[in-house]
């Protein structure tokens, strides 16, 4: 069923109505707002759940001319991350309105996490792929406010930053892997298109066509790799996750709910999205490696972590890994991995981020080392906590177990099918597993043994930050239970298997069967070795915490050292920038101007093979010119302008040089009379006045007379003038011997000089001078135009002149 | 030139020649006259609101040369150096040009507008028409086309915006 338009576009329009609200509700409301914002995901929730079921796309005109719509696309797999980005979103405000208690910048927080959820929603809903850009560098761009929110701390601008550049260069290399798809899609569906999904012609419903265009053009591997940068700096994959665990700056709720449960899922949405397009082999050592990698050098790095923030952000990235393995792996159990694991793993790690939250408000640290023994004060929470963590560790019969057996299952089979070195994937599968238990195990011991002395008085949360992570652990528990068997399958049936169907390829029709594992198969098996490795290497952890950090701290196997040694060279190249391009000088800067628009204006000509209009035409046409009734007087002219631009550049002062430039002017204002354009002569004439006036103004600010030659400047100047002297003369050429264009034809075919003169112009333009007919009528528009942009000058010289000592006092 | 020498609280606060402000004084209304002249004929003869507003802002430039900043601010704008910014003569450039593209827009407007006031299927925007009004006394006949009003617009735009750059760079 096509899905509702009206109800589709609200979905995506509220969040950023809300977000324009907010400054004004949060005048009324106060702290409240966090439950305005609450209601506003409640609405976007229960308005995408109105449209459960239906698939389809919806087109919103924009300029219809140019085929620029904004086109929105659902299905089971942007339902799934539209129901994740709106669900985990009325959790987070509930929860922000506890948490964020007496905390500075409510409105902007309110607004930038607002505005995020919106994005969100559009990655998951865009079906093309330019709104699909757009909506995930707002992610990117909302994701940097959230994260810098304490904007006054250096650490929260350091990660702010370090998460923008990261995931929204990543974004940039995407938009050329974009670019070249819709190149290639010109040879293969006949069009160039950015259409992704939901129509016949784009490229999803041509997959086949598309892959094969992209192999012969010998693109596919470029395509693959832009498109992989964009997905994996966005997930956190490994080299590129050093920005999640600097992201944790951010206030809890919004680790929880950007960087646990939907805006790191927007890379691995792209890869799921793109499976059907793009899967071959080639995907599969691409995705499979990468995210089993990730799984777990992540993994290995989050036992290594010495604050209950950065070991969620690790295992996120770990778990991020496991999901791009799942959509890497090419057979059916590799696209059900990734689909469940997207659902289990938001479940579970938003609730454990916001135990995490709770943990660190009430105990006032988030230094695993000083924190244990919680569950005497927080029993509840410790409740959550070991819901979601046995879940997070793969344990049986916890909603994360069946996920990491699908993974388990997937690389088994694809060990089986092509052998060899492919079976590595199985081994690098368990071994990262074993270190996902080993960390998930650790944080739920924080509220077990015995409480350090250190530990302060732990105080109860209040309801509005306990109820949001309750929620989230029932609905794991639901899971659990589901998939054992005892419950039916909502999650499965409702939410999954349509999700599935989004991210197949080319597989036969697939539903997932799940059921609790009753005989010994070989992913069994590998299950029961990972928890056996963990639990014994659990009472070694130490010694694995401090290993890990002892590599970590070798600088050469640290992406972070890389990246900030590569920021600090940036740092010290653009000190350079203000030695030679800004210099406070204003020769520099109309220097550089000017050779600028000479370097566009003549490489325009290049590239449009404009030719030099030969020299023997133009003197021809000069002579008849000069042979003509006005001749003499024209040539007269001339040689007195001649004379004076001549003058000009010996002129000893500035008054004789202003005084000699007017009669350059001058001359030309005769030379239009006499060429019969009294209208050009007019005008040429009154601002010639005008400007000797304004001359006659500043002149006495000036020195009297030049200041002596410095060869050396005077060359380079020379240069510049020669160059911007040869452009215009060349573009004077150009535009003149160029055929009259048709603005000019139409004018010389209705309205013929002389007889017929003015009759068009009196008939359609009401007046009988063609200048000012042309101006305010034919082409009036051009007109207004031009007059605004007499007015931006205006404004210009008014802020930049006028004001420019009022940014400080005002 | 317009530099200030001693300047009491009503004497000229320059030190020109009686000759030049004499000669000013008598040119600058003629200047003005040909300035609307200039911009009334555009339509069937050379002129039009660019060259008109040009024209204007020449004869403000002359008063300004002559007599200083100060007199025309005082004394043709009857505002003084004590008000702030945007209520001394800058404002009044700024919101001359303000009017005159508000102007040529809504004169472009009215294309779409009035005939669908009239109930009639709207022009594009900006579409002039003329309108002829007979035995008008002496002129017989006088042609109002409507471009004249975006013409307006142009000139108050010239006007407005030539004299902002004119009071601030001049102000420095």
């Amino acid at each position: 069923m096509q899905p509702e338009p009206a109800v589709l576009l609200a979905v995506l329009a509220l969040p950023f109505l809300g977000a324009a609200l907010i400054p004004l509700v949060y005048r009324v409301l106060g702290e409240r707002t966090a439950y305005f914002a609450a209601g506003v995901a409640a609405v976007c929730l229960a308005l995408l759940f109105t449209q459960y079921g239906m698939e389809g796309r919806v087109v919103v005109e924009w300029i219809p001319q140019l085929n620029a719509n904004l086109v929105l696309y659902l299905d089971g797999l942007a339902f799934l991350i539209a129901l994740l980005a709106s669900g985990v979103g009325v959790l987070i405000f509930t929860y922000s309105g506890g948490y964020m208690h007496g905390e500075p910048w409510q409105a902007k927080y309110y607004t930038s996490l607002l505005v995020f959820m919106g994005a969100m929603l559009g990655v998951a809903l865009a079906a093309d792929l330019i709104a699909l850009f757009v909506f995930w560098e707002l992610t990117s761009v909302a994701s940097f406010v959230l994260i810098g929110h304490y904007q006054r701390s250096e650490s929260s601008r350091y990660a702010a930053r370090k998460s923008m550049l990261i995931t929204v260069s990543g974004g940039l290399f995407m938009l050329v892997g974009f670019l070249l798809l819709r190149f290639v899609a010109a040879d293969a569906i006949g069009q160039a298109t950015f259409a992704l999904v939901g129509s016949p012609d784009s490229m999803i419903a041509n997959a086949e066509a598309m892959r094969a265009a992209l192999e012969e053009s010998g693109l596919y591997l470029p395509v693959l790799a832009l498109v992989g940068i964009g997905a994996a700096a966005k997930s956190a994959q490994v080299p590129l996750h050093i920005w999640l665990p600097d992201a944790m700056e951010a206030p809890t709720p919004v680790s929880a709910f950007l960087h646990s449960a939907t805006m790191v899922k927007a890379g691995v949405y792209l890869v799921g999205r793109f499976r059907p397009l793009l899967i071959t082999d080639e995907w599969m050592l691409a995705f499979a490696v990468l995210g089993l990698v990730t799984m777990t050098v992540a993994a290995i790095l989050a036992v290594g972590a010495t604050d209950i923030k950065e070991l969620l952000a690790y295992s996120t990235a770990s778990h991020l890994g496991l999901i791009v393995a799942g959509f890497g792996i090419a057979n059916v159990y590799g696209g059900e991995t990734g689909v469940l694991h997207i659902l289990n793993h938001a479940v579970f790690k938003a609730s454990l981020f916001l135990v995490a939250g709770i943990v660190a408000h009430e105990a006032g640290t988030r230094a695993i080392a000083e924190l244990g023994g919680l569950r005497e004060d927080l029993p509840i929470t410790a409740g959550i906590t070991a819901i979601a963590a046995l879940g997070m560790a793969g344990l049986p019969p916890f909603n994360g177990f069946y996920s990491k057996e699908l993974l388990f299952e997937a690389t088994y089979e694809v060990g089986l099918e092509h052998g060899g070195l492919w079976w590595l994937l199985p081994v690098v599968a368990v071994f990262g597993s074993v270190f996902t238990f080993l960390y998930s195990i650790r944080f739920l011991m924080l509220f077990f043994g015995e409480k350090p002395s250190g530990l302060g008085e732990v105080h109860r949360p209040p309801w509005a930050m306990l109820a949001p992570p309750l929620l989230l652990a029932g609905i794991a528990s639901y899971q659990a239970l589901s998939y054992t068997g005892i419950l039916p399958q909502v999650f499965l049936s409702g939410i999954a298997d349509p999700a599935l169907a989004s991210v197949s390829a080319g597989e036969e029709a697939h539903h997932f069967d799940i059921h609790f594992p009753t005989k010994l198969s070989p992913y069994v098996l590998m299950s029961v070795v990972t928890i056996a490795l963990g639990a014994v290497a659990y009472p070694f952890y130490d010694r694995l915490h401090h290993g890990v950090r002892r590599v970590r701290s070798v600088d050469l196997l640290s992406p972070n050292a890389y990246y900030d040694g590569g920021i600090a060279a940036l740092v010290s190249v653009s000190d350079y920038v203000p030695r030679y391009v800004q210099t406070r000088l204003l020769r520099t800067y109309a220097s550089t101007v000017m050779l600028g628009v000479c370097a566009l204006g003549l490489g325009g000509y290049a590239a449009a093979g404009a030719d030099i209009p030969a020299i023997g035409q133009l003197a021809q046409s000069v002579a008849a010119f000069v042979a003509g009734p006005a001749g003499l007087a024209i040539a007269i002219v001339l040689g007195v302008a001649l004379v004076g631009a001549v003058a000009v550049s010996v002129a000893p002062s500035h008054i004789a040089g202003v005084l000699t430039l007017s009669i350059l002017g001058f001359m030309v204002a005769v030379f239009y009379v006499l060429a019969s354009a009294p209208d050009l002569a007019l005008t040429q004439l009154v601002i010639e006045t005008l400007v000797l006036v304004i001359f006659l103004l500043v002149l006495d600010k000036l020195p009297a007379f030049y200041g002596d030659l410095d060869v050396r400047e005077a060359i380079p100047d020379a240069l510049v003038a020669a160059v911007v002297g040869i452009t215009v003369t060349f573009t004077v050429l150009t535009t003149t011997t160029d055929r009259p264009d048709t603005i000019a034809r139409f004018f010389v075919e209705r309205a013929p000089v002389p007889d017929e003169h003015g009759h068009v112009l009196l008939d359609y333009g009401g007046g009988g001078n063609v200048v000012n007919v042309i101006l305010v009528d034919f082409r009036a528009l051009d007109t207004m135009g031009e007059i605004s942009v007499v007015a931006m000058a205006a404004l210009a010289v008014l802020t930049l002149v006028g004001m420019r000592n009022r940014g400080e006092n005002a | 030139m317009s530099q200030s020498g001693q300047r009491g609280p009503t004497g000229p606060d320059t030190d020109t020649t009686v000759i030049a402000r004499t000669v000013t004084r008598l040119v600058v209304p003629i200047i003005l006259l040909n300035a609307v002249a200039l911009l009334l004929q555009g339509h069937n003869l050379p002129g039009g609101g660019f060259i008109a507003g040009v024209l204007t802002v020449t004869a403000f430039a002359l008063v300004y040369v002559i007599f200083g900043r100060e007199y025309l601010q005082r004394e043709l704008l009857h505002s003084d150096a004590s008000d702030g910014f945007f209520d001394g003569a800058v404002g009044e450039y700024s919101r001359t040009f303000t009017f005159g593209l508000a102007l040529a827009a809504l004169s472009g407007a009215g294309a779409i507008v009035l005939p669908a006031a009239l109930g009639g299927e709207p022009f594009p925007f900006l579409s002039q028409a003329v309108v002829f009004v007979e035995h008008v006394p002496l002129y017989h006949e006088i042609e109002i086309p409507t471009a004249l009003f975006f013409d307006l617009g142009v000139y108050f735009v010239v006007v407005g915006a030539l004299l902002t750059i004119l009071a601030v760079v001049g102000a420095e």
